[in-house]
């Protein structure tokens, strides 16, 4: 006797089959990409919205918009786009990366277009390369600050990871691999880094050039990197640097140089910008620690031997503020040129004093917000008692699109170094698409 | 007369008691060469899953050699390419083009969102982090009892469900040191690779700490490969893609 199927059997062989083939199809197992072409191109388009709550007070306010309209905020306008291609003929590799930015701020607007990188690199094994051209290297362990960045452009540490420039330079990787224990790996990197009138002007006069390189060891699983670079006319510098895990959420690091030979330049009792050859030890301390509910720590302390002392930095803020008076009382340009070079040879570098920290806490997806980071970042000037404080937070809410807002507030006295900013705020908003 | 017994009990025994014959570590080690051969190339996509079903995957291309050294490189999404990190013991680095140099990662990070931490990514063979301290068998799979052989392993312990026949985890269960079940991965889709590899294709992933998420791995074009030691190393990362 035969029975045919009831209404409800059939309902669920239906549901079976479709829970079947729903679980076939559950993951596509086609994965995008494995094909290998022999070049590749890609980049980023950034538009970047700048809003600033001036410091009118403020003495670097002063000296740059002297003779500009009383207003409370100021708006700027950036737009980047950066391409980057990559070409592979069998031992030989050419890369390149275009920087092109359009600005446009209540004074002017400026398009401007730079190579940040172009390079060849040959390499028959992985033991060894050879490379030329524009590259950007990044030496040092530290992550707001690298006192043995003797080839890398200077950062900003209230931006560390900002793309920059590269320089040209000639050279070589040397890779030797050990055993599990010991020495682990070592790697040596000579450069050779010629100045013309078209390359790496920022590193010497035209027909100079500078000899740099770098020998890492993983050693007992720390690393450890010591490097020199050597040229006319620049001091002579050589650094160590270290990092190691303590733990599996707690990194630290350090960084030592020394400059021989540098050139400091400072106002002396007369107000006159006098300049003295010196040598000067700078060191950095750091560590990052994960805690268990997913918020990074990063800490650094940096001592900045080439800096000014308070000393110093008191007779800089007070030569700016004498040329402000005096430009008002007698409307004399002079005033404000001399300020303007004064201030050029103080501000140099990011961080101009002496001792610094940095901290920087972030909490990744935090209320189970995926792809979500808030952070906050303080950088404080040990010597005269002001700080930066800046909440921020980057959010990747679809594939390739990055949105980051950035505030920063500069707190300090007068004659201080974030005291004297020309912003009371600065608030930015970027949208960033990679294609 | 006397010997012959002997040996009869032996032979007995052996066939009888299977297991004995295998400690704890020993299974693990089968477990680890059935997932992967020593030294090999391999390409992972990586899906992270919302509550309300939004995806965002990444592809990563992957080689390991040894016991203890892998390395990855991102090769999508646009935002991700070029990003490689490198594991040689508990030693971790990630490098980013745009930061130009390699900076020291921990384990308990993760690059890419989601549940999979860099341990999960990066994973080395689990007889080389962790020892087996017990064994138990029920339901046709063996059930270890792990236990991180240092400090700085991303899981102070694991237990491990193994199916006894083909030595191929079932499933993870990865605990802090205090005792709080941390993630758990399921082991899917047992798939022919050729050369002779046989494992699962899919581990996916879920954690009391993420309610309604979950992240997906799948596995393809797992090679044997040879591969010169100087490959795993700082320098070398940024170049690892010339190698596919």
């Amino acid at each position: 006797m035969t029975r045919s199927p009831k209404i409800g059997e059939i309902v669920l062989l239906v549901m079976v089959l479709f829970a079947c083939t729903a679980r076939a199809g559950e993951y596509d197992f086609d994965i995008p990409g494995i094909k290998k072409r022999p070049y590749e191109i890609g980049g980023n388009l950034e538009t970047r919205g700048i809003l600033h709550r001036l410091n009118r007070h403020g003495l670097l306010y002063k000296t740059k918009y002297y003779d500009a309209s009383e207003s409370a905020t100021r708006g700027e306008f950036h737009q980047i786009l950066e391409l980057n291609g990559r070409v592979l003929v069998g031992p030989l590799r050419a890369r390149i990366k275009t920087h092109s930015e359009y600005v446009e701020t209540y004074r002017h607007h400026d398009l401007d277009h730079e190579l940040y990188e172009a390079y060849l690199t040959y390499n028959t094994s992985p033991a060894f390369t050879l490379q030329t051209g524009k590259r950007v290297f990044k030496w040092g362990k530290g992550y707001a600050w690298n006192p043995v960045g003797f080839v890398n452009r200077p950062k900003d540490p209230e931006d560390p990871e900002r793309d920059l420039e590269g320089f040209t330079a000639l050279g070589a990787d040397f890779i030797r691999s050990f055993g599990p224990a010991g020495l682990q790996s070592l790697s040596f990197t000579p450069l050779i880094l010629p100045v013309s009138n078209h390359i790496n002007q920022e590193l010497g006069e035209s027909g100079d050039t500078l000899i740099a390189a770098k020998l890492y060891l993983l050693l007992y699983d720390t690393d450890l990197d010591f490097m020199v670079r050597l040229g006319p006319r620049r001091p002579e510098m050589y650094g160590i640097d270290f990092s190691r895990n303590l733990k599996e959420n707690l990194e630290v690091h350090g960084e030592l140089a020394y400059l021989r030979g540098y050139e400091h330049k400072a106002l002396d009792d007369g107000g006159k910008l006098a300049s003295e050859t010196s040598n000067a030890f700078s060191f950095l301390f750091g560590l990052r620690y994960l805690t268990a509910s997913d918020t990074t720590l990063i800490f650094e302390y940096y001592h900045h031997g080439e800096g000014y002392d308070s000393g110093e930095a008191d007779r800089f803020y007070s030569f700016l503020d004498q040329s402000c008076r005096n430009y008002l009382d007698t409307k004399n340009q002079q005033q404000i040129d001399r300020a303007g070079k004064v201030r050029q040879a103080y501000l140099r570098d990011k961080n101009f004093m002496k001792d610094y920290l940095y901290l920087k806490v972030s909490q990744k997806e935090p209320f189970d917000i995926l792809y979500l980071t808030p952070y906050i970042t303080l950088i404080a000037n040990l010597n005269d008692g002001s700080f930066s404080v800046s909440p921020s937070a980057t959010y990747r809410p679809v594939t390739n699109l990055e949105l980051t807002l950035r505030t920063i507030f500069p707190i300090g006295g007068s004659m201080t170094e974030y005291g004297e900013k020309q912003d009371r705020c600065r608030m930015e908003l970027r949208v960033k698409y990679y294609f | 007369m006397k010997k012959v017994l002997m040996v009869a009990v032996l032979i007995f025994f052996a066939a009888v008691f299977p297991a004995f014959a295998l400690d704890g570590n020993d299974i693990l080690k089968k477990v680890d060469r059935n997932l992967n051969p020593e030294t090999f190339e391999m390409y992972r996509k990586l899906i992270n899953i919302e509550p309300d079903g939004s995806r965002k995957e990444f592809v990563l291309y992957t080689l390991k050699k040894g016991a203890d050294r892998v390395v990855s490189l991102f090769i999508s999404p646009a935002s991700e390419k070029g990003r490689a990190t490198l594991r040689v013991g508990e030693n971790m680095w990630l490098y980013i083009p745009s930061v130009g140099k390699p900076i020291r990662i921990t384990s308990l990070q993760s690059i890419t969102g989601g549940i999979f931490n860099n341990s999960d990514i990066m994973r080395l063979d689990y007889s080389a982090e962790y020892n087996c301290e017990k064994i138990e068998e029920r339901d046709g799979q063996y059930l270890l009892h792990l236990k991180a052989r240092t400090r700085t392993v991303a899981y102070d312990r694991v237990k491990m469900w193994v199916h006894s026949e083909e030595l191929l985890p079932a499933k993870l269960e990865c605990y802090a040191a205090s005792g709080m079940l941390i993630k758990t991965l399921h082991f899917k889709e047992i798939k022919d690779f050729d050369n002779g590899i046989v494992r699962p294709a899919v581990v996916e992933t879920d954690s009391p700490l993420h309610k309604g998420y979950k992240s997906v791995m799948i596995f393809a074009g797992i090679k044997r490969k040879k591969l010169a030691d100087e490959v795993f190393t700082i320098n070398y990362l940024s170049r690892v893609g010339n190698l596919r």
